[in-house]
C-alpha cells in the first residue's frame, strides 16, 4: 500500500467518528437533549483528560487491567495447551470435543452468580469469568490451526529423527501461530467486555464500578468516561497484539 | 443404518452433559456448603420455575427480545458487511468506527440508553441489536473480501449488474463466513440479553437469576443457570443444524486428525 492511500483511508475513517461526535454535540446544542441526560462531548473529553491524571482513577484502571490480564493469560495458556493436545491425540480429542461443544455456546455470564458464591466477591471470581469466556475462541482456533498443519512437515521432521515433543514445539506450534493469534484477538475483545460487565455486577473498584456508581448518582458525565476509557484500552491492547503478530509472523507469507 | 461409532459420536455431547453434571454433584457433596447445592437439587428446582406462570412469561419475554434484536441485527449487518468487503471506500469509512466500538461492552451502554428509552423492551432490544451486529458485520466483511475476483469478472462479462453480482456471487460465496458470524452473534445475543436484564432489573430471565442471588435462593440461582445454559446449547445446536444444511458444500467431508504414526 502506498502512503497516499493510507492517508486517504485514515481521513475517511475519521469522518464517521467526527460525524458521530458532531451529531452528539448537535443534539445538545439544539436542545433536543437536556445536558443532565446527555452532556456535551467537550465536557466528557475534558473530564476524561482530567480523570486520567488523578491517582484514584488510575487505580481503577489498574484493577481492571490486572483482572483482564490474569484472566486472559489463563485462557491463553489453557486454550493453546488443550487445543494442541486435542489436535495431536485422538484420545484427548474424544474427551475434549463433546465437552467443548456443550460449554462453548453456554453464556458464561450466567455462570457468574455461581462463581461469586464459590469464589467470593474478590478478584478470583472475575478472573475466572474472564478466563472462561476468553478460553473457547482461543482453544478452537488453536485446534483448527494445529489440525491444518501440513502432514508432510510432520513426516519430514519425523524422518529427521525429531522426538514427538519436539515436533509439537518446533513444527506444529509455529505453524499454528497465525490461527492462534486470531483466536487471541477475539479472546482479548471478549475479555475487555466481560471484565467490565463483571465489575458492573459486583465490585468495589474497577472501571465497571465507576460506571455503576455514576449511574446510581445520575452523573451523566462520569458515565461516559469509563466507557470511553475501556474503548481506548481495547484499541491500545489490540494495537499491541497487532504489533506482536507482525513481529512473530515476520517470516510468514501475508495472511 | 447407523454404525456403533456414529451412535457414540452423536451421544457424546449428551455424555459430556451428564459427565459435567456428575462432576458438579460430586463437588457439591464434597464441599457441602449452603451456597453450592447439588446438581440434582438444582434440577429439581427447574419445574417449579417453569411451572410458575409469571417466570415463564418473563423467560419468554426475554427470548422474544433476543429474537427481535438478533433478526434486526443480522438483516442490517449482512448487507453492510458485504459492501465493506467489496468496496474499499466503504471499508475505510466504517472500519475505524467498528474498531472503536468493538471493545465497548454493549450491555454497559444500558444505563445510558435507559435514561433515554426507559427500562422497557425498546432499550433492551436495542442493546441486543448492537451486540449482535458487530460480529456479523465483521465476518461478512471478511467473507466478502475473500471472494475470488475471477468469479466477479466472469459474472460481469456475462452481463450481471453490480447489484446482481452482489446477490448471486458475493452472498453465496461469503455465506459460510457470514454464518460463522451469526453463530457468534447468537451467543452474544444471549449474553447481552442476560446482562441487560441484570442491569435493568424489571423482567426477564436475567432478572430472575440475579434477584434470587440477592435473596439467597441458591437452588433457583443454579436452576436458572441450567435453564439459560440449556437455551444457549439448544439455540447453538439448532443453528448449527441449519448451517450444516445451507453450506454443506463448503465443509470438508471428513476431518483428518494429525498422525504421529
Amino acid at each position: 500500500m502506498n502512503p497516499r492511500a493510507v492517508t486517504t483511508d485514515v481521513l475517511l475513517g475519521i469522518v464517521p467518528i467526527a460525524l458521530l461526535v458532531a451529531f452528539w454535540q448537535g443534539l445538545v446544542s439544539f436542545g433536543y437533549a437536556p445536558p443532565t441526560l446527555l452532556p456535551p462531548p467537550g465536557l466528557v473529553f475534558a473530564r476524561l483528560a482530567q480523570q486520567l491524571f488523578t491517582s484514584s482513577f488510575q487505580q481503577e484502571i489498574a484493577a481492571t487491567l490486572l483482572r483482564l490480564f490474569a484472566g486472559f493469560s489463563i485462557a491463553v495458556i489453557l486454550g493453546v495447551t488443550i487445543g494442541l493436545a486435542a489436535s495431536a491425540s485422538p484420545a484427548v480429542n474424544a474427551v475434549v470435543r463433546p465437552i467443548v461443544r456443550v460449554l462453548a455456546p453456554l453464556p458464561k455470564v450466567a455462570l457468574y452468580p455461581a462463581l461469586l458464591l464459590l469464589l467470593g466477591f474478590n478478584h478470583q471470581s472475575k478472573i475466572m469469568l474472564v478466563a472462561a469466556d476468553a478460553l473457547f475462541p482461543i482453544l478452537l482456533s488453536t485446534y483448527y490451526g494445529a489440525s491444518m498443519v501440513e502432514q508432510k512437515l510432520i513426516w519430514s521432521a519425523m524422518a529427521a529423527g525429531t522426538p514427538r515433543r519436539q515436533i509439537m514445539l518446533k513444527v506444529v506450534l509455529p505453524a499454528a501461530v497465525p490461527s492462534i493469534l486470531t483466536g487471541c484477538r477475539i479472546g482479548l475483545v471478549i475479555s475487555c467486555i466481560v471484565v467490565f460487565l463483571a465489575e458492573m455486577i459486583t465490585s468495589t473498584d474497577g472501571l465497571g464500578h465507576v460506571l455503576v456508581t455514576a449511574a446510581r448518582t445520575f452523573q451523566a458525565v462520569d458515565m461516559f468516561v469509563p466507557l470511553i476509557t475501556i474503548s481506548l484500552l481495547g484499541l491500545i491492547l489490540n494495537g499491541v497484539l497487532q504489533a506482536l503478530r507482525t513481529y512473530l509472523l515476520r517470516g510468514f507469507p501475508e495472511v | 443404518m447407523m454404525s456403533g461409532r456414529d451412535v457414540v459420536s452423536r451421544a457424546a455431547p449428551l455424555l459430556a452433559c451428564l459427565g459435567l453434571l456428575g462432576l458438579w454433584e460430586i463437588a457439591a457433596l464434597v464441599l457441602s456448603t449452603d451456597s453450592f447445592p447439588t446438581a440434582w437439587g438444582a434440577i429439581r428446582a427447574i419445574p417449579s420455575i417453569l411451572g410458575d406462570k409469571e417466570s415463564l412469561i418473563n423467560i419468554l419475554d426475554s427470548l422474544r427480545r433476543m429474537a427481535i434484536g438478533f433478526a434486526v441485527g443480522v438483516i442490517v449487518s449482512i448487507p453492510l458487511g458485504l459492501m465493506m468487503g467489496r468496496s474499499r471506500l466503504v471499508a475505510s469509512f466504517f472500519n475505524p468506527l467498528l474498531m472503536v466500538t468493538y471493545p465497548v461492552p454493549k450491555a454497559a451502554l444500558m444505563p445510558i440508553i435507559m435514561l433515554w428509552l426507559g427500562v422497557g423492551d425498546l432499550a433492551k432490544t436495542l442493546v441486543i441489536f448492537l451486540g449482535v451486529s458487530l460480529p456479523v458485520i465483521y465476518h461478512s466483511f471478511q467473507g466478502a473480501k475473500a471472494v475470488e475476483e475471477k468469479m466477479l469478472w466472469s459474472g460481469a462479462a456475462m452481463g450481471l449488474s453490480a447489484a446482481q453480482r452482489m446477490i448471486r456471487i458475493v452472498l453465496p460465496a461469503a455465506l459460510p463466513e457470514i454464518l460463522t458470524g451469526c453463530r457468534t452473534g447468537l451467543v452474544l445475543a444471549l449474553i447481552t440479553m442476560v446482562t441487560s436484564e441484570m442491569i435493568a432489573r424489571q423482567s426477564g430471565a436475567g432478572n430472575i437469576l440475579f434477584n434470587s442471588l440477592d435473596m439467597g435462593q441458591y437452588d433457583t440461582v443454579y436452576a436458572m443457570i441450567i435453564i439459560i445454559g440449556a437455551m444457549g446449547i439448544g439455540l447453538d445446536a439448532a443453528f448449527e443444524n441449519l448451517r450444516g444444511k445451507l453450506v454443506k458444500w463448503s465443509e470438508p467431508s471428513f476431518e483428518i486428525p494429525l498422525s504421529f504414526a
